[in-house]
């Protein structure tokens, strides 16, 4: 068994400040050669080589899709290496098993938790790299270990500097220490200070290579006519016409869609308009979003559901119940880039490229779809053009492997705006009854009744094959799904665990069986939940008459972070003193370990609802890249806000009526508010950033308009009557 | 088909391409000029913005015939040698701007030619100039700030030329 073959995962440390780290050694090992391996460099663990010319490259094991991983973990790299974060070369991982989440099991980058859960495990790596870099000088020059350090990617000593590319032949040779030491945060120097962004030249130039800028000789074109409704297949097709037109190679149906492949996207694309398909119905047909709705409202009133939470005793609701029905609608995520991925197929292999968060659960996609074995399969991750949870998924991965298999060319699929905004996997629609007892104006409890279709149900059947062995029947998968979809925590995250305090608190879900694809969208269930959670609370504030910060003030413990940060972001937006003409709403949320207060200023023009500042208060712990935290709450409420008072993707028949950006819009310039924020100071471990911006954005909105107008708005999109 | 010719950041190119392809396939395919991104298909994004003599058009909408014996300015193009940026790339880069980075070219496009226009630009010239360039990111408080930034930096960057200018005349 190789000392270099080391499990970080385990490690227990929390703040390494001067605290030995424990590895654990996870046996011999049957873990496939490191990404990049070469026999000439330097390799010690999965994240990191030196290479024989002396180059420091760091593995990114995370999608880079905008929210800053590309810079932050090399950040914590460069700590350990003591050298600047730009002297890194920075390559996308290929999938490993050591690039397996602790928490998801799986190579993934999502919920927040990216620089979280590599906080321990990628400085672990560097400070190794580092020890045995200083071990291999000290043996090499015959000098004691303490005379050298490592500083800015060499090994200095005060006869002169030893170059890496001079001592990578020796440290190859140099087992991995039993335990390293970490810098202490007091030490850092680039940690909580490193303030630009490593991909920022690469992104102002438009040299930046996303999936779809990817190029291959002799690669074709495909675009994909998929049934209109979700589910639908075509029945047959005739593409005489398509195939007379200029460059057209051949068009075939492929799993129920149809693809036409031909020399460029546009010729694709044209011909495509000249495929007539009989389809045939899926099994949404008839479905549409207001019956979608109604059964929710329905199941509301007629199944209890499922008990999430619940804290202290039914008896203590004493008083009138006070009940509200709150609704939010399917959401298109809207990645700037399309939908893309190039394949090349041979009989040994498969090869993608593409921008993808989970490479892990697309190569399990793909070895189901093409009967590969995942081992024959390699992605090459590319720049993201945007992710938000949309391309957690696989789909349009396996698309292009089964044209490229089926065609025999090399094939690059690419999506237009309309198929992405009508082949989404959407934020759920959801529909929740908050009610709340009050008694002689105290409130005694407080509960929510969530009816929502279950992420978990239609993901967990999806992805289950990479979680276990293949062999495992389909009908295991499925019973799998059903079982994870019942108890969906994502259905009811953001009402239940947090620290309000009434006698008497409760939420149950009812999952709702019928709906059209859905998946993870920036924040998940708190996307809409918080929207829940935080506009009734500032109803029950209205109807005992209090303040909406004096309320939620009079509900939390002393010592609770919620309340921290939300006087912090009442002082700082002046609670209280709106400017002339305009109101303030305000709302706290907690969501990945991270705790967001936000107080919005709007003005009212007629049924217009003006947005004029956003203050946010966010505690993530140490902001390992302060400017890349106050960035993703900027984005998180620009994200936030267009869901708030635009987003709304309806269905009838099946289908998504919603194709473009003139009918699903997106907030732009002149629409943007002033966005203050302020990162509160913190010693703790970094939490999430890319997604707890979004959350508390709507019900604080909610909640000035409520101010500004006396209409309490239950409902996403905000439209004032 | 149909056969053109058009000066495409400085340089002259001579095509034959589909009629009515959007300039947009034509640069990032036939000539692997990738910067410019595909987002919408409608003109509706702007993430496709390209100068046509200077002035910002849509490529995605913009049939490749009608460049035919003009100058087109891509993202490419913009920077003088790769170590000079131009100064609203430069501001761009000082204020940390792109996230995702997909619609930073056309952001940047639309910027340029705004400033091109209007040195001295106010909030509400930007908001006129640039709320054609959706940033699902939400960049745009950053492209706000980087725009005035630009212009400062503008100021200096034209400023040996307008001297130049002055001690010929």
């Amino acid at each position: 068994m190789s000392l270099s073959r080391r499990n970080f995962i385990k490690s227990t440390a929390l703040l390494g400040g001067g605290i030995a780290i424990g590895f654990n050694l996870t046996g011999c090992s049957k873990s496939p050669p490191f990404p990049n391996m070469s026999s000439t460099a330097l390799q010690p663990n999965a994240f990191l080589q030196v290479t024989a010319e002396g180059d420091v490259i760091l593995q990114l094991h995370k999608s880079e899709m905008g929210q800053g991983v590309f810079t932050g973990l090399t950040t914590l790299a460069a700590e350990e290496l003591n050298m600047d974060p730009a002297q890194i070369i920075v390559q996308h991982a290929e999938f490993h098993p050591d690039f397996r989440d602790p928490e998801f099991y799986v190579m993934i980058t999502g919920g927040s938790s990216s620089v979280r859960l590599s906080f321990v495990s990628i400085r672990e790596a560097a400070a190794t790299l580092a020890a045995i870099l200083k071990s291999a000088a000290a043996q090499q020059l015959n000098l004691p270990e303490s005379s050298l350090s490592v500083v800015d990617g060499k090994v200095v000593h005060a006869s002169g500097d030893i170059l890496f590319a001079d001592i990578v032949d020796t440290a190859r040779t140099i087992p991995s220490p039993e335990a390293v030491t970490l810098t202490a945060p007091q030490d850092f120097k680039y940690i909580g200070y490193y303030n630009q962004r490593l991909d920022a030249r690469a992104k102002v130039t438009g040299s930046s290579q996303f999936g779809i800028d990817v190029q291959y000789p002799e690669a074709l074109t495909a675009v994909l006519i998929r049934s209109p409704d979700f589910g639908g297949r075509a029945k047959s097709f005739d593409a005489i016409a398509a195939l007379a037109k200029s460059g057209v190679r051949t068009v075939l149906d492929v799993d129920g869609a149809v693809a036409v492949v031909a020399d460029t996207y546009w010729q694709a694309r044209q011909a495509a308009s000249a495929v007539t398909i009989e389809w045939e119905k899926g099994p949404l047909s008839g479905v549409s979003s207001d019956t979608l709705r109604n059964e929710r409202h329905t199941l509301l009133e007629t199944e209890s559901g499922k008990n999430v939470e619940e804290k202290g005793e039914q008896s203590a609701a004493s008083g009138d119940e006070v009940t509200a029905l709150y609704n939010v609608p399917y959401l298109a995520h809207a990645t700037m880039e399309p939908m893309n991925a190039l394949a090349v197929v041979s009989p040994e292999s498969i090869e993608i490229w593409t921008g993808n968060q989970s490479p892990d659960i697309a190569l399990s996609a793909i070895a189901d779809a093409t009967g590969y074995r995942r081992e024959q399969i390699r992605i090459h991750n590319q720049m993201l053009g945007g992710g938000f949870g949309r391309r957690i998924l696989s789909d349009y991965l396996v698309e292009a492997a089964r044209v490229a298999q089926l065609s025999g060319f090399p094939i690059k699929v690419v999506w237009s705006r309309e198929d992405d905004m009508r082949g989404d996997f959407y934020r759920p629609n959801s529909s929740v009854k908050m009610s709340a007892t009050i008694d002689n104006n105290v409130v005694t409890s407080l509960q929510a009744k969530v009816a929502a279709p279950s992420i978990m149900g239609q993901f967990v059947g999806a992805v289950s094959n990479t979680l276990m062995p293949q062999w495992i029947p389909d009908g295991l998968h499925n019973k799998l799904a059903g079982l994870a979809a019942s108890s969906d925590p994502a259905a009811t995250e953001g009402l239940v665990e947090n620290d309000y305090q009434f006698p008497y608190m409760r939420t149950d879900y009812i999952m709702q069986e019928t709906s059209i694809p859905i998946g993870y969208w920036r924040s998940v269930g708190h996307s809409q939940n918080a929207f829940f959670m935080e506009s009734f609370i500032d109803e029950l504030a209205a109807r005992t008459g209090q303040d909406p910060l004096q309320f939620r003030l009079n509900h939390l413990p002393a010592d609770s972070r919620r309340r921290k940060v939300i006087e912090e972001a009442a002082a700082r937006a002046d609670w209280g003193k709106p400017e002339a003409g305009q109101f303030q709403g305000i709302a706290v949320h907690e969501s990945f370990h991270t705790m967001v207060a936000q107080v919005v200023s709007v003005s009212i023009e007629g049924k217009k609802i003006k947005v004029h500042k956003v203050v946010c208060v966010v505690e993530c712990g140490i902001a390992v890249n302060p400017d890349i935290v106050s960035a993703q709450m900027e984005g998180g409420i620009v994200f936030a806000l267009t869901a708030a008072l635009k987003g709304d993707i309806t269905v009838v028949d099946g289908a998504v009526q919603q194709s473009n950006f003139h009918n699903y819009e997106m907030l732009r310039m002149n629409e943007t508010p002033e966005i203050e924020v302020h990162i509160m100071p913190s010693a703790e471990s970094p939490t999430g950033v890319g997604e707890p911006g979004v959350p508390p954005l709507a019900p604080a909105l909610a909640n000035a308009v409520f101010a500004a107008t006396g209409q309490r708005l239950r409902q996403l999109p905000l439209k004032l009557s | 088909m149909a056969e053109l010719s058009f000066t495409l950041n400085g340089q002259a190119q001579t095509l034959t391409v589909d009629s009515g392809t959007p300039l947009l396939w034509v640069l990032r395919e036939q000539l692997a000029m990738t910067g410019t991104k595909f987002g919408c298909g409608m003109g509706l994004c702007g993430a496709c913005t390209v100068h046509l003599d200077g002035s910002p058009i849509r490529s995605c909408s913009y049939p490749v015939e009608f460049v035919d014996g003009r100058n087109i300015t891509t993202i490419e193009g913009l920077a003088s040698a790769d170590d000079v940026l131009h100064p609203v790339q430069q501001a761009w880069l000082e204020m940390s701007v792109p996230q995702c980075g997909y619609c930073q070219s056309g952001q940047i496009m639309s910027a340029v030619a705004l400033l091109e226009t209007n040195q001295t630009p106010s909030d509400a010239d930007i908001d006129a100039a640039m709320s054609g360039n959706i940033c699902r990111c939400g960049t745009y408080p950053r492209v706000r700030k980087a725009i005035h930034r630009a212009a400062e930096l503008s100021v200096q960057y034209y400023q040996p030329v307008d001297k130049e200018s002055e001690a010929a005349s």
